[in-house]
C-alpha cells in the first residue's frame, strides 16, 4: 500500500501560500499560534494518519462492526485508535481552553481532518462525532449543561452523535415524529432514529444524543421542531432509556456503527431542551452547516489517498508500449507512459487539488466569521460561506467519486478486485453524496435560497471575489488565457441565473428548481476553477521569482490550465441546456416509466 | 537529576537525495528533515524515566538554526528544555568534532545520565555518543534494548548476536538506545503549545570554549555517490511451501542474501 495520502507539499502550499494560515494569528482568538505550532500538529497530525489510522483501514472493513444483545462492539483495533486521539488532545483541537481545546485555527483543524480522513474516514468519524455534539452545547447550551457535557465531550471520555433522521423522514424532517413530554425538569423522549452515525459503541463511558423532537401542540412542520440532550446514560450514572435496536449492512464505511436507536421503549428516556423550543432545526443547522462542509473534506480526502495509490501503481505496473514504437519485442512501458491514464491521473489532481482549495477556503472563512471584530469582514465571510457550502457538500462529493472511479480504471482488473485499497475506497466515498442533505437536496439549497437570498448579495461577494483573481491572474503574461476561461464561465453563470431568476419570478416554482442540480454542476465549475486561478497566480509569481521548487510550481499551472481547458468547456455546455427551457422530467407522467 | 538526550535533525530517508555537482555534499533543498529515527526512542526512554522517577531532560543538539525544529517535536513529546550548539565552524565537523562539542555542552548542564541513539541514520557513524563518552569519562553501553535505574546503578540490556547480556553501570554514564526498547509517544496538542514556550539555550564553540580550528576534521572527504539501484520484479509461481522453498533458494544463490 502506498505511504503517501496526500500532497503535503501542496497542502503546505494551500496553508501557507494562498491561505495564509499565519495572518489569523493577529486575531487575538489565535494570538498563542505560530507558523510552529502549525507545522508540528501538521507533522503529527500526518504521523498519526499515517502510522495509527491507515493501517486499519482495510482490516477494519474486513472486520466490521459486530452487533449482539443491543451492543455494539468496533473493530480490534479501534480503541487503540481512540486512545491515541484522546492522549493526543485530538478531540478538540479547535475548542477554547477553557474547555480543554487548544484554539488551533479551524484551517489548520480542517486540514488535520482531511489527513485522518484520508487515511480511515470510518474510524475518524467516531472522535469527529463527540466534536460535533460538542459544538452543540458550546453554541447553545446553558451555563450548566456546558460544565456537565464539554469536558467530557472535548476530552473523547464521552462519545457523541447527531440524531436527525427517522425511518419516515430523512430529507424531510418536518415530518419527524419523536415527541419531548415536559416533566419535572426534564423531557420524557419517545421516537425512534434511523442511520446515526457512531451511535452506538464500546468506546466510550457514554454517549451524548442531540436529538430533534417535537413537543406537545408544537407548529406542523419544521417549525415545530426542538432539539434535545439525551445521554446513554445519566449524569448520575443511571441507563436512559436508549436502546440499540440495530446496525446497518452498508457499502462502504464498515467499521462505523450507523445505528437505529430506540428512545423511549420503556417509557423512561429523559432529555434537556437545547436552545429554545421550536428552534430546534435552526440549532442543528450551526452544526449542520459545518458538518456539510466536512463531508466534503471526507470526501476530497478519499479521492486525494486513491490518487496517491494510482500515481504510485501507475509509476510501477508495466503494460504496452508506447503508440509511436514498432518494436514489439521492446520493453514494456509503465503505464503512466500512455496518455489516457495520465489524463486519468491529471484529471484526479486537478480534482483533488481544485477541491481542497475551495474546502480551505471555507475553513479560513469560517475563523473569520469566529474571530474577527470587524463586522464588515464577518458578513462577508458570512454570506461566501452561506453561498459555498452546497458546493463545498455536493461537488466536492459527486467529484470525488468520479475521481476515485478514475483511480479505480488505472488499476485495470486489479482496482476492482480488494486486495488493493482503491476498490474500498470507491465503496467508502459513495454515502458523501448521500448523507447531510443529499446532493439533490443541496442543488435545491442553492438555487432555491443561496442564490435568491437577500436580493442575491451572497453571489455578488462571490462574483465580486472571483472578479479579484481574474484581474491579477490577467497582469501575468502565461495566465491570460485561463483568466478569460475564468471569466467566460462566470459571465455564463451570471446569463444563465438571470434566466432562470425569470422562471421563478414568473411562479413557475417547479420549472426553476428542476434545473437545480445541473445548475449547481455549472456553478461549481466556475467556483473550482476559480480556486485553480487563485493557485496558478501564486505559482507563477514563485515561477517568475526564480523559485527552485520549478516541478511543483509548474506543475500547479499546467494543472490549472488543465482544469480551464478541459472542464470549464464542459460545464458551458450544461448552460445550453439551463438555457433550452428543457422540461421533461416535469412533463414525463408516471405511467410512462 | 539531570538527562541530556543527544539529538539530530537528519533527512528523511524517505526523501528523494541527489548529490550536488561538486560530489560532496548532498542536495538539500528538496529534502524533509526529522529526528533521527533512533534518536526518537532515546527521548522516550528519558521522558519514561522523568515520568518514574522526577528528573531534567535536557536535548542537546548540535546544527543549524532549524534544528530547533527537531528539538521542539522532542520538547513537545515532555522534554523540559534545549540545548542547541550552532554557529560558525558547526557545519563541516566530522564525528570527532561534533563529540568534543557536545561533551562539552552536556557537562555545561551537568548531565548524570546521557541518552543518544544508537546511530544517526544520516552517516551511520556510530561514533558520537561513544566519543562523548570517552572524553568525559563516563561510562557507556551501546546498542540497549532495556533500561533501569536502580539506585546509582544503571542495569541495562544490550543485543547481541543470537542473545543479549545485562550490564550494571555506575553514573554518570553514555547510554546508547536500540528501536526495540519503547514506542515513542506522539507529541500531544496541549504539549505542542507548551513546547513553544519551553527554553531552548544557543552556544556556539567559542562560548563552549573550543575553536573551529581545533575541531577541524582530520579526515578528507573525496566524494559522495549514490547507491546503485537494479530494481527487478521477480514473481514465484506454485503452492506456499513451493514458493518458501523457492524464495529461500534465489536469496541464497543469486542473491546471496542469506
Ligand atoms: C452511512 C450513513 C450515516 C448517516 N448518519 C446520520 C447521522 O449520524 N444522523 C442522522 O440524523 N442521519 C444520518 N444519516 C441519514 C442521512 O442523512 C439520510 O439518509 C439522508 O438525509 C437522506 O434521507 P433518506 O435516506 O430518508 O432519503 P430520502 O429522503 O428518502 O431520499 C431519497 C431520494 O429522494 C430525493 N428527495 C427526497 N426529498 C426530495 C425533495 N423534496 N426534492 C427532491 N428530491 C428529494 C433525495 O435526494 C434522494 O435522492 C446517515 C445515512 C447514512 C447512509
Amino acid at each position: 500500500m502506498s505511504d503517501r495520502l496526500a500532497d503535503m507539499r501542496h497542502i503546505r502550499f494551500l496553508l501557507y501560500e494562498i491561505f495564509d494560515v499565519e495572518s489569523l494569528t493577529q486575531y487575538e482568538h489565535f494570538a498563542d499560534h505560530s507558523k510552529e505550532t502549525f507545522e508540528m500538529a501538521l507533522e503529527t497530525g500526518y504521523k498519526l494518519a499515517r502510522e495509527v489510522f491507515w493501517p486499519a483501514y482495510q482490516p477494519f472493513d474486513r472486520e466490521g462492526i459486530h452487533f449482539k444483545d443491543g451492543h455494539v462492539t468496533t473493530p480490534a483495533g479501534m480503541k487503540e485508535i481512540w486512545k491515541q486521539c484522546k492522549e493526543g488532545g485530538w478531540f478538540a483541537p479547535g475548542a477554547d481552553y477553557d474547555y480543554g481545546g487548544q484554539q488551533f485555527p479551524h484551517l489548520l483543524t480542517a486540514t488535520t481532518s482531511y489527513l485522518f480522513n484520508c487515511a480511515n474516514t470510518s474510524a475518524y468519524m467516531y472522535v469527529g462525532s463527540a466534536a460535533g455534539a460538542a459544538l452543540l452545547i458550546e453554541k447553545y447550551g446553558t451555563d450548566e449543561q456546558k460544565a456537565e457535557y464539554l469536558e467530557k465531550l472535548y476530552s473523547g471520555t464521552w462519545g457523541g452523535t447527531m440524531c436527525l433522521t427517522e425511518p419516515q423522514a430523512g430529507s424531510s424532517l418536518g415530518d419527524i415524529t419523536t415527541t419531548a413530554v415536559p416533566e419535572n425538569g426534564h423531557f420524557k423522549i419517545r421516537g425512534v432514529k434511523r442511520f446515526i452515525s457512531s451511535g452506538d459503541h464500546d468506546l466510550a463511558e457514554n454517549i451524548v444524543h442531540p436529538v430533534l423532537a417535537k413537543l406537545p401542540g408544537a407548529p406542523p412542520g419544521v417549525k415545530g421542531i426542538s432539539l434535545f440532550l439525551v445521554p446513554k446514560y445519566r449524569l448520575d450514572g443511571t441507563y436512559n432509556d436508549v436502546a440499540t435496536a440495530g446496525v446497518e449492512h452498508k457499502l462502504g464505511l464498515r467499521a462505523q456503527a450507523t445505528a437505529t436507536l430506540n428512545f423511549g421503549e420503556k417509557d423512561d428516556c429523559h432529555g434537556w431542551l437545547l436552545g429554545a423550543e421550536n428552534r430546534g432545526l435552526e440549532c442543528m443547522f450551526a452544526l449542520m452547516n459545518g458538518a456539510r462542509i466536512h463531508t466534503g473534506i471526507q470526501a476530497v480526502a478519499g479521492a486525494s489517498a486513491a490518487y496517491q495509490c494510482a500515481l504510485q501503481y501507475t509509476q510501477e505496473r508495466l503494460q504496452g508500449r508506447s503508440v509511436s514504437s514498432k518494436d514489439p519485442s521492446a520493453e514494456q512501458a509503465a503505464i503512466i507512459k500512455h496518455p489516457d491514464v495520465r489524463r486519468m491521473l491529471l484529471h484526479q489532481k486537478a480534482f483533488v487539488e481544485g477541491n481542497l482549495s475551495l474546502l480551505l477556503f471555507t475553513a479560513k472563512l469560517s475563523d473569520i466569521r469566529h474571530a474577527s471584530t470587524d463586522e464588515a469582514e464577518q458578513q462577508r465571510a458570512h454570506l461566501l460561506l452561506e453561498i459555498l457550502t452546497p458546493i463545498a457538500k455536493a461537488h466536492c462529493s459527486d467529484g470525488a467519486f468520479e475521481s476515485i472511479r478514475l483511480a479505480l480504471q488505472c488499476y485495470g482488473g486489479a482496482g476492482f478486485c480488494e486486495e488493493f485499497p482503491v476498490a474500498q475506497m470507491l465503496r467508502d466515498n459513495k454515502v458523501y453524496s448521500i448523507y447531510e442533505g443529499t446532493n439533490g437536496i443541496q442543488a435545491m439549497d442553492l438555487l432555491g435560497r443561496k442564490v435568491p437570498m437577500n436580493g442575491g448579495e451572497a453571489l455578488r461577494a462571490l462574483i465580486q471575489e472571483i472578479s479579484e483573481t481574474i484581474d491579477a491572474a490577467r497582469k501575468l503574461e502565461p495566465l491570460k488565457e485561463m483568466a478569460q476561461s475564468v471569466e467566460d464561465i462566470q459571465n455564463t453563470v451570471a446569463e444563465v441565473t438571470m434566466h432562470l431568476g425569470a422562471i421563478g419570478m414568473s411562479g413557475d416554482r417547479e420549472m426553476y428548481i428542476c434545473n437545480a442540480s445541473d445548475y449547481l454542476d455549472m456553478f461549481s465549475a466556475m467556483v473550482i476553477g476559480w480556486q485553480h486561478l487563485q493557485m496558478a497566480t501564486a505559482a507563477q509569481k514563485a515561477l517568475d521569482a526564480g523559485s527552485d521548487d520549478k516541478d511543483f510550481y509548474t506543475g500547479v499551472v499546467k494543472t490549472a490550465s488543465y482544469y480551464c481547458r478541459r472542464s470549464i468547456p464542459k460545464a458551458l455546455a450544461i448552460a445550453t441546456i439551463l438555457k433550452s427551457n428543457e422540461r421533461t422530467a416535469l412533463d414525463y407522467e408516471e405511467a410512462w416509466f | 537529576m539531570k538527562i541530556a538526550v543527544l539529538i539530530k535533525r537528519v533527512p528523511d530517508t524517505a526523501s528523494v537525495f541527489a548529490i550536488n555537482p561538486d560530489q560532496k555534499s548532498v542536495a538539500t533543498d528538496k529534502l524533509k528533515f526529522v529526528m533521527s529515527p533512533y534518536d526518537e526512542h532515546a527521548v522516550e526512554e528519558a521522558i519514561k524515566l522523568k515520568e518514574a522517577n522526577g528528573a531534567d531532560v535536557v536535548v542537546v543538539s548540535l546544527g543549524p538554526d532549524s534544528a530547533k525544529e527537531v528539538m521542539r517535536t522532542a520538547l513537545a513529546m515532555g522534554a523540559d528544555e534545549g540545548l542547541l550548539v550552532t554557529g560558525a565552524g558547526t557545519d563541516s565537523l566530522t564525528s570527532k568534532g561534533v563529540a568534543e562539542a557536545l561533551a562539552a555542552a552536556v557537562k555545561s548542564i551537568g548531565a548524570e545520565l546521557v541518552f543518544a541513539g544508537k546511530q544517526a541514520v544520516d552517516d551511520d557513524a556510530s561514533q558520537v555518543a561513544e566519543r562523548v563518552a570517552e572524553l568525559l569519562e563516563m561510562a557507556h553501553a551501546s546498542v540497549v534494548t532495556k533500561f533501569e535505574l536502580n539506585g546509582g546503578t544503571a542495569v541495562v540490556n544490550r543485543e547481541i548476536e543470537g542473545g543479549s547480556y545485562t550490564l550494571e553501570l555506575p553514573l554518570p554514564a553514555v547510554i546508547t538506545i536500540e528501536k526495540g526498547i519503547n514506542t515513542p509517544r506522539y507529541p500531544t496538542l496541549p504539549n505542542i503549545m507548551k513546547a513553544k514556550k519551553k527554553p531552548i539555550a544557543e552556544k556556539s564553540l567559542a562560548d563552549l570554549g573550543l575553536s573551529a580550528e581545533a575541531l577541524a576534521p582530520g579526515v578528507v572527504l573525496e566524494s559522495l555517490s549514490l547507491p546503485r539501484q537494479n530494481r527487478r520484479n521477480h514473481i514465484i509461481d506454485g503452492d506456499t511451501p513451493a514458493r518458501v522453498n523457492e524464495l529461500i533458494r534465489l536469496l541464497k544463490e543469486e542473491e546471496k542474501a542469506l
